[in-house]
């Protein structure tokens, strides 16, 4: 029989390899909001579930206000450059809006990122960005 | 139909009817003597008294009784946005402001409702529909509620005569008859594309509307005022900017930064008024970009965090009293003015977020003491001058993080103190809470500016021992603790005195407490479907007492962010703005 020390040894040695593993290969797969990550299509339907669910309170047109941040420009940027866009999606997803997070379909909040890296004058590209990608994508200046 | 059931249709109609007739013969006009001292059970000043001091002399409900109270009503309120009710009474009936301009009366004690207003919905007094602001109609018609622009916040509203005055969350301020719901005018005040609306309503003195606006965290052509308008016909007296323009005396305290980048002063909570002195007393919000070095000016920024003292007639600015020179924390020191006299000085007592009470002659807006609840730790303030210095690495850079108590959310907030003549203490609703902090640039252009980007990781205050509430009395007259009651989650309502020597108050966690002014007991508590929150009241009708709490989400982030972040593991559903009425059993 297995002792307890052993069993974590191999738990261990199993977690270490696969990352040694898993590493090269995320490392290769990830790209920046510049490489059109996104579609038009999806933007245009994240401008109307923005205007319904969020523009109340952060503005027609992305600027913020009060208490509620800036969602584009230097402002933005200040906020979410370096991060991945998975962060991004995470914080609207599960803390927005304030009083009632996680409310949309997750299929809106992926189309309100999407929109939100339009009105960033991030470009768009053929394909929609799907779950499951957004993790590897990193919100960055202009190379 | 049948006519068994036509004919109790009919018998409803003329019911109601009867009961509206009834009504308007017995509908006692609200007069300015009635507002300046009102009946025992009104409630007829968001704070029930112009002094502001959230107090009812009702007597009924007592420390020994108030174990039995009892939940006799409740009522399910308006969810499109943030809960932040202050309700008014008058003879028995309750006027109950709801988000987005929706106001409801209902009979105090049976909770029956008698009218709802409801813009663009409900029509005039002479029967037309209210199409004069199509403005309105498609910020607040029901069906495109999910669609509004501008949060929708409705506090406080006015009574007066016999009518209810409120002001819009697209910057119009309406009155409406108090015995039907219908519309009697409507005003537009300013143009609510620019960012201008109100979260608070007016307060009434000499058949004069008194009210502040806000909106005006983003750079525009102009700035937040203070206005005076004729409660019989809605026409606009003054105007009283917040932010003193380039040229004019004061103007230089913003450096030379044009008009346009001279943002922030919104008067966003409703003030007080003292018919000895004369004068109006009005908060004003913080600068904005929060933190100087974004805002780009050192300046002190007239008149930005201070208590104006204002002429209701004309809106002259008496005197000034600026509490933070220069803020650049998201400071606000625009709250609820407590008019107290002590030691035969006619007194002003103001708490903002950082938790410092201040004390001004509310006569020459002179300093005379500031006490510090000591939790936070950004400045100093000189109690024999209230000169403010600010501790060496606390003023924020771009880019450079700092350790701030407290966090921008503020130890104190729009849940005003109330006060007790009784005990002489101040009832003082707080969050514990700190953050570390990194302020962040914005766009000086038109259209730009706004609060400021912050990185952003809140912490439990060091002090809190893991509570984030603090229900604290604190004694006018020492400046001592007379006691405090920490929660879990932040103290979440505002305070109500009363002189049965009962204090209310609630918190996140949906509780309502019951407490002994004197010593802290929490003699009764019960819980709400959701967050109590709100303001609320005590009254008379049909000759019993009643206290009635407000329960809601939304309102800023002591009602989402800091619970989000500090104490992850206590839920409470997302929803379910109300109301509720207890009062003490049948003898
Ligand atoms: C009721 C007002 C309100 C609504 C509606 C709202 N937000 Fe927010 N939002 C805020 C506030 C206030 C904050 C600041 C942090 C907080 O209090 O949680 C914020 C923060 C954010 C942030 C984080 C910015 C940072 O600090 O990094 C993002 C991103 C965001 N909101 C996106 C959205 C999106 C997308 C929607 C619509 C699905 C939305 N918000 C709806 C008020 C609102």
């Amino acid at each position: 029989m297995k002792t307890l020390a052993t069993k974590t040894m191999i738990l261990i040695l199993g977690l270490v390899c696969t990352s040694a593993v898993n590493v090269p290969t995320f490392a290769q797969s990830k790209s920046s909001v510049w490489d059109g990550v996104y579609s038009e299509e999806q933007a245009k339907r994240g401008v109307t579930v923005y205007q319904e669910a969020c523009a109340a309170c952060h503005g027609v047109d992305l600027r913020g206000d009060s208490n509620s941040p800036s969602l584009i420009g230097v402002s933005f940027m200040f906020l979410w450059e370096d991060r991945s866009l998975g962060e991004l999606l995470t914080k609207i997803q599960t803390e927005m809006p304030p009083a009632n997070p996680d409310s949309l379909p997750n299929e809106s909040y992926v189309d309100i990122l999407a929109y939100v890296m339009q009105v960033n004058s991030f470009p768009a590209g053929e394909d929609e960005l799907v779950p499951g990608k957004y993790h590897q994508i990193l919100i960055t200046g202009k190379p | 139909m049948s006519f068994r059931c036509f004919a109790s249709v009919c018998l409803a109609v003329l019911a109601t009817y009867i009961n509206l007739v009834a009504r308007a013969e017995d509908f006692k006009p609200v007069t300015e003597e009635m507002l300046r001292n009102p009946p025992p059970g009104d409630w007829l000043n968001w704070r029930r008294t112009d002094n502001a001091w959230g107090y009812s002399p009702l007597e009924q409900i007592t420390r020994d009784n108030v174990g039995q109270l009892q939940l006799v009503w409740s009522w399910a309120m308006e969810e499109t946005a943030a809960q932040e009710t202050a309700p008014l009474v008058h003879d028995g009936i309750i006027y109950l402001p709801n988000s987005h301009g929706v106001i409801q009366a209902l009979d105090g004690a049976s909770g029956d409702l008698i009218w709802e207003y409801r813009p663009a919905v409900t029509k005039r007094v002479d029967g037309s529909a209210t199409l004069a602001s199509t403005n309105q109609i498609t910020r607040t018609a029901p069906e495109l509620s999910g669609a509004v622009s501008g949060p929708g916040v409705q506090k406080n509203i006015a009574i007066y005569g016999k009518r209810i005055f409120a002001a819009t969350g697209n910057a119009h301020i309406v009155a409406i008859d108090a015995l039907t719901g219908k519309l009697i005018w409507d005003v537009e005040v300013a143009d609510s594309s620019l960012g201008y609306r109100y979260t608070a309503g007016p307060i009434v003195v000499k058949g004069i509307l008194i009210t502040g606006i806000s909106g005006c965290s983003r750079y525009k052509d102009d700035v937040c005022f203070i206005t005076g308008h004729d409660a019989a016909t809605g026409t606009e007296l003054w105007r009283t900017s917040t932010v003193a323009r380039p040229g004019e005396q004061g103007g230089d305290t913003w450096g030379d930064l044009p008009l346009r980048f001279r943002a922030g002063s919104d008067a966003w909570i409703a003030g007080s008024y003292d018919p000895g002195t004369g004068l109006v007393y009005w908060g004003t919000a913080q600068a904005k970009p929060w933190a100087s070095a974004v805002r780009g000016t050192k300046g002190n920024a007239l008149y930005t965090n201070s208590t104006l003292a204002l002429n209701p007639e004309t809106g002259k600015i008496v005197w000034f009293y600026q509490h933070l020179p220069g803020e650049t924390h998201d400071m606000d020191e625009v709250f609820e003015n407590v008019l107290v006299d002590l030691d035969g000085r006619k007194s002003l007592f103001k708490m903002g977020k950082i938790g410092i009470l201040w004390q001004l002659d509310r006569t020459t807006g002179e300093f005379i003491n500031a006490t510090d609840l000591g939790y936070q730790n950004l400045l100093t303030v000189d109690s024999s001058n209230g000169k403010v210095t600010y501790h060496e690495g606390m003023v924020p850079e771009i880019g450079v993080q700092i350790d701030m108590c407290p966090s921008t959310s503020g130890m104190k907030s729009w849940r005003a103190i109330a006060y007790s003549p009784r005990t002489k203490a101040m009832y003082i609703p707080l969050t514990l809470n700190c953050e570390l902090a990194t302020f962040g640039p914005t766009e000086r252009i038109l259209g730009g500016g706004g609060a400021g980007p912050v990185r952003r990781k809140n912490h439990m205050h060091p002090r809190s021992n893991g509570m984030l509430g603090e229900f604290v009395a604190m004694s006018v007259e020492s400046g001592k603790i007379l006691w405090r009651h920490r929660t879990a989650t932040p103290s979440n309502t505002a305070a109500l005195t009363t002189a049965g020597g009962v204090v209310f108050g609630g918190d996140w966690d949906r509780h309502v407490y019951a407490y002994d002014e004197s010593t802290g007991e929490v003699l009764w508590q019960t819980r709400l479907i959701t967050s109590a929150q709100g303001f609320p009241i005590s009254y008379l009708a049909g000759g019993k007492q009643y206290v009635a709490v407000p329960a809601g989400v939304g309102g800023a982030s002591w009602s989402t962010l800091i619970p989000r972040d500090l104490v992850p593991d206590i839920k409470r559903p997302n929803h379910g703005n109300s109301f509720y009425v207890f009062a003490l059993p049948e003898k």
